[in-house]
């Protein structure tokens, strides 16, 4: 591992440059206490597209990939989330099976939360809810940003001359 | 009594009636009244242009009646259709707690009650509802679901003939017909609209439906489509 174990958020020397961990210091304690922190080892999968949702991953540091797939198993790269993203939150929240698959890159620290602890920790904490309801906002326009780029790339030549090739996987 | 395009103008939501169906509108008493003060209950025509790409957020409307058309526009000018937004959906939203522009267009289909929420009022009214702030955690999540949907969509399809054949099943499966052997679809779009769904040409849509009836596996009846054979849909649906 290159980098140390942060076992705690309340010492977590990162916590205010992350959106979603700099919250309150009531909250914070509440948070460390649902939370559990894994190490895992680079191409783990987090989550699978279409599986039930469990919670939510929040990344400490490494990054990861998002994908989704096609019925055949042609991949296509959404984004790479970095350090601080909280992944799988879509699906948490509404319920549905993981939209995407979260892929590592690196060897990575991540905290997981449970969905049941996830809804009563926001129902309870409204600074920690809204900062959710930002970070959802900011996913979407992302979403809404990649709809754009790929729909406008339109059939009169085949599409996979235009689009790059690290995309493809 | 008189009302504007033939709508029956919801004026309170704490006498909606369908307010427990919405997810977002179901709210806890408190948090209703709030929203009740905040709210301006307005009714547009058929075709009315709520908001624009790129302009900057108001605020959010909340769709109460009718039915809305979102879509997303490229430099040239060409126009794909997101979705079509149903009663009790948000419009809106993302742009209005992130600040940024509105991300789509938004454009009513049939004549629309709509509630509008000023942006400094709605994230008041965020701040004071925990519950509130929830729902439009709920709302957004579903957003990014359909978002994802359509990447994949448009991402991963290869011919345009799969991608009609995705939107038709999609819309087969609403409104109790999914068990259907035969199932019905209501097509309340034109072919041009189709098209900008499906990131395709009108020609194409035509043509593509010519084909379908030609090989028996929908007809039509009138703007009613009958889906006769489901598992050759089924077929064309999947990735080649």
């Amino acid at each position: 591992m290159e980098s140390m174990i942060q076992s705690s958020c309340l010492t977590c020397d990162f916590r205010p440059d992350r959106l979603f961990c700099d919250m309150p210091a009531e909250s914070l304690r509440t948070f460390d206490e649902i939370k559990s922190l894994t190490a895992y080892p680079r191409s783990t999968v987090l989550f699978a597209e279409g599986r039930p949702v469990r919670g939510i991953y929040i990344l400490c540091d490494g990054r990861a990939k998002l994908s989704i797939c096609s019925d055949t198993g042609k991949r296509l790269t959404l984004r790479i989330a970095g350090p601080g993203e909280v992944l799988g939150l879509g699906a948490a929240l509404s319920n549905t099976p993981y939209e995407v698959t979260a892929e590592l890159l690196d060897h990575s620290q991540v905290v997981f939360v449970r969905r049941k602890d996830l809804l009563k920790f926001l129902r309870e904490h409204r600074e920690a809810c809204l900062q959710i309801v930002r970070m959802l906002s900011q996913d979407l326009h992302g979403a809404y940003e990649r709809v754009r780029t790929i729909g406008m790339i339109r059939t009169r030549r085949p599409r996979i001359m235009f689009r790059p090739r690290a995309l493809l996987v | 009594m008189l009302t504007p395009y033939g709508l029956d103008i919801i004026e309170s939501c704490l006498a909606c009636k369908m307010r427990a169906e919405h997810i977002f509108c179901d709210l806890p008493p408190a948090a209703l009244q709030t929203f009740e003060s905040v709210k301006y209950a307005t009714a547009y025509p058929k075709g009315a242009v709520l908001f624009v790409e790129g302009q900057t957020p108001r605020g959010i409307f909340v769709l109460c009646k009718g039915r809305v058309k979102l879509s997303i526009c490229s430099t040239d000018g060409k126009t794909l259709i997101l979705k079509i937004a149903e009663p009790g959906e948000v419009l809106g939203l993302s742009a209005t707690v992130s600040g940024k522009p509105y991300e789509l267009t938004a454009e009513t289909v049939d004549p629309c009650q709509v509630n509008f929420v000023k942006r400094e009022d709605f994230l008041r009214f965020l701040k004071e509802h925990a519950d509130a702030c929830l729902r439009v955690a709920e709302q957004l999540s579903e957003k990014y679901n359909t978002a994802c949907r359509e990447i994949r969509s448009l991402g991963l399809s290869h011919s345009a003939a799969e991608k009609l054949a995705k939107l038709l099943l999609e819309w087969s499966a609403k409104n109790g017909e999914a068990a259907k052997a035969e199932p019905r679809v209501k097509l309340a779009l034109t072919h041009e609209e189709i098209a900008q769904m499906i990131g395709t040409s009108r020609e194409t849509v035509t043509r593509l439906f010519a084909d379908l009836k030609r090989r028996q596996i929908v007809q039509a009846k009138g703007s009613t489509l009958l889906i006769r054979n489901k598992a050759a849909l089924k077929a064309l649906a999947i990735t080649q």
